[in-house]
């Protein structure tokens, strides 16, 4: 088999013998080199929380995956296939253009049409100096309440879009709240201050994949449905016309509450 | 529900419905036991060696060997289902292609795990790899398993990183993304591998020229058994891969893949076996004929001695062959999910008769005119410690299914997200 091998001899059958074995498990062993390689790669070039992001997604079933469009009533049905990026999206500007037609109902929820909103329920407000201020949107804050610990990111830290911007606690329930921009913090606030984090971009963002004016109120409807139906466990659904309870998840202890979060920050 | 049920419901997909904790501790229990007895049988055998067995000089392959090469034959559904997906296309199996590699990764290891007690010596168990016999299959057949398992291995690490718990973890995330990108190159290896190891434990037997059962003439270096042994474990590959997904589907009383899946499976396992059943056939002839004869035997020198009677070569070739051959293809039968298990089910058995003959009934034939016929039941030990293989197996599949997304990764998946 080895040269070194008693019987091995330099022939045409023991070499190609040997060549092919080699081969062979040359190609495992750079396969799995060229798969830590490119791991580590992606990590180096800030390339990991997109992937991340995109294995979740492709992990949604097809109900939370709606588009922007179809919430805001511009189009009767329609999921998305960019990961909520609709800067990616070629069909964004001619959908965007139909008139709205959302439902008027917030679920007794106020949303500020001045704010961008996040898929993952965080809100995007830009300050004039530059900076970005982020922060859990009202839906969120109904679920936890007041969480049990949060853990911000250093100021000076970069976040990744999509990536985990800072974690919560509550009720054992460890919460990572997706980034909604990328930059550098340089401002932490909490859940007493009116922002959580306030982050630096790098150059001018292009912020088209947040949702706003009637798509708010659209998805917002969508997840009060989404919410009813995970807290009823399937079996029975609240009636329309209901206002969101403040503090769920203290006065709901017996509900699926990991499904429950995971949908909510699309973290699956 | 329990803080243990909990915990454990949290490491489980979420829309997977699951036997709860106590029920599936319940159903591990047995086997856990049968694990334990196993390792406490191979202890034994390396704690005082190979006389725990019932095998000797003269009966080197036992049960091990015999069960060894089945559960190999029967994990040629890994390579098989991976290079029909990845290399040939055939994507419509790719609900049954994590399974494959579960039970592909269980087969191997398990065979990998036995030959280590039936080395005798285990502590030189690597002298194989550095000191090679060049002149036997068996060189080639550990290095292709050793690698071979190597790629399992890496094809199982992007399975088991799509747990719940393990996928929060990012990058165990981003290496299965970039494992899956890497899984085609595997699928071409693992057949590349394969498909000469499953042929050189045909073809060491092939090669006996002092045991005239097994001898077989053939083409280049290669003697028949070699192409035998590769066709028939590509065509009984599939049809246990059904017959775990069914078993599963049993079980927990869930429908985990389209019943078009089985019918594929049944078809390739059909046309390959029917393949298979003509150049046994075309073989057999041959050997009985010509190259018995050359050598001082006479057919019915091989099955005069009791149990092993002509019985056998019948039914290795025609209910356990040509049977579930047709079966397979034949439409009307291949319409009815029961027959379709059947067949499955003695191709199975068929081939386990065919390794059984090809180990055992070689080494009990006598060779020599003074030669006896030899008998050999397995010891305890040695039951037992294939007992403990069953059961790793098992545990290994219960686990899986349980934990990681074995079916439901492509009942749920997003067909239009471009990942890249």
């Amino acid at each position: 088999m080895f040269p070194w091998t008693d019987g091995f001899h330099w022939t045409p059958t023991h070499i190609i013998f040997l060549s092919l074995f080699g081969a062979a498990l040359l190609a495992i062993l750079s396969t799995a080199v060229w798969g830590l390689w490119n791991t580590l790669n992606a990590f180096r070039k800030h390339l990991a929380a997109a992937t991340c992001w995109r294995q979740n997604f492709g992990e949604l079933p097809a109900t939370e995956r709606r588009c922007r469009h179809e919430l805001a009533g511009r189009v009767p049905s329609r999921l998305c296939d960019h990961a909520f990026d609709c800067r990616t999206c070629p069909n964004y500007e001619k959908l965007a253009a139909l008139p709205a037609n959302a439902p008027a109902s917030l679920a007794g929820v106020s949303y500020s049409d001045d704010l961008l909103y996040h898929r993952g329920h965080t809100w995007v407000r830009s300050d004039w100096d530059g900076t970005f201020a982020v922060g859990l949107d009202p839906f969120a804050q109904h679920l936890v309440g007041s969480p049990d610990a949060v853990q911000l990111p250093e100021i000076c830290e970069e976040v990744e879009s999509e990536g985990v911007a800072w974690t919560m606690v509550k009720n054992g329930h460890k919460i990572r709240v997706r980034a909604p921009l990328a930059g550098t913090v340089i401002s932490t606030g909490g859940p007493d201050r009116d922002f959580y984090l306030k982050i630096l971009p790098h150059g001018q963002p292009n912020l088209r994949h947040l949702l706003k004016g009637p798509e708010v109120a659209g998805w917002l409807a969508a997840e009060v449905v989404r919410l009813q139906m995970q807290m009823s466990n399937g079996k029975t659904t609240l009636a329309d016309g209901g206002t969101l309870m403040p503090d769920l998840m203290d006065n709901e202890p017996g509900a699926d509450w990991d499904a429950v979060l995971e949908s909510t920050f699309i973290d699956r | 529900m329990s803080e243990t049920a909990l915990i454990d419901r949290r490491w489980i997909a979420r829309d997977a419905e699951r036997a709860s904790t106590a029920r599936f501790l319940l159903w591990l229990f047995p086997w856990v036991c049968l694990l334990l007895l196993g390792i406490y049988a191979a202890g034994l055998c390396f704690y005082y060696g190979l006389n725990q067995t019932n095998m000797d000089n003269r009966f080197a392959f036992g049960m091990w060997i015999f069960l060894d090469l089945s559960i190999i034959a029967m994990g040629a559904g890994a390579f098989f289902t991976g290079f029909l997906v990845y290399i040939l296309k055939q994507t419509d199996l790719k609900p049954v292609l994590n399974t494959a590699v579960v039970v592909g990764l269980t087969c191997y290891s398990g065979a990998v795990a036995v030959l280590m007690v039936d080395v005798g010596q285990p502590l030189r168990a690597w002298f194989t790899f550095w000191y090679p016999n060049t002149h036997s299959m068996l060189t080639e057949v550990t290095f292709c398993i050793s690698c071979y398992l190597l790629v399992l291995i890496l094809e199982y690490i992007p399975v088991l990183v799509q747990n719940r718990q393990l996928r929060r973890v990012p990058s165990f995330l981003v290496f299965e993304h970039q494992a899956h990108k890497l899984v085609p190159v595997l699928a071409g290896v693992g057949a590349f591998l394969s498909f000469f190891h499953q042929g050189s434990l045909g073809g060491l037997y092939g090669v006996l020229r002092g045991r005239p059962f097994a001898y077989r003439q053939g083409f280049a270096i290669w003697p028949s058994t070699f192409f035998l042994f590769i066709l028939s474990a590509i065509a009984v590959g599939p049809s246990f891969l059904m017959l775990v997904v069914a078993a599963a589907e049993k079980i927990t009383g869930q429908t985990l893949v389209d019943f078009r899946v089985y019918r594929k499976l049944g078809f390739i396992s059909g046309v390959l076996l029917a393949i298979y059943v003509a150049a046994k056939a075309i073989d057999t002839y041959v050997w009985l004929n010509v190259t018995s004869p050359r050598l001082g035997f006479g057919p019915w020198d091989y099955y005069s001695y009791w149990p092993f009677s002509s019985t056998f070569l019948f039914a290795a070739t025609v209910p356990l062959g040509l049977l579930p051959a047709i079966l397979f293809i034949v439409p009307r039968t291949a319409r009815h999910r029961g027959l379709l298990l059947l067949a499955a089910a003695l191709t199975c058995c068929g081939v386990l008769l065919n390794r059984f003959v090809m180990t055992v009934q070689t080494l009990a034939l006598p060779t020599l005119p003074f030669d006896p016929f030899l008998k050999y039941i397995p010891s305890w030990q040695e039951v037992a410690t294939f007992g403990g293989v069953l059961a790793y197996g098992v545990i290994v599949y219960s686990l899986s299914y349980r934990y990681l997304p074995m079916f439901e990764a492509t009942k749920g998946e997003a067909k239009n997200v471009s990942l890249d």
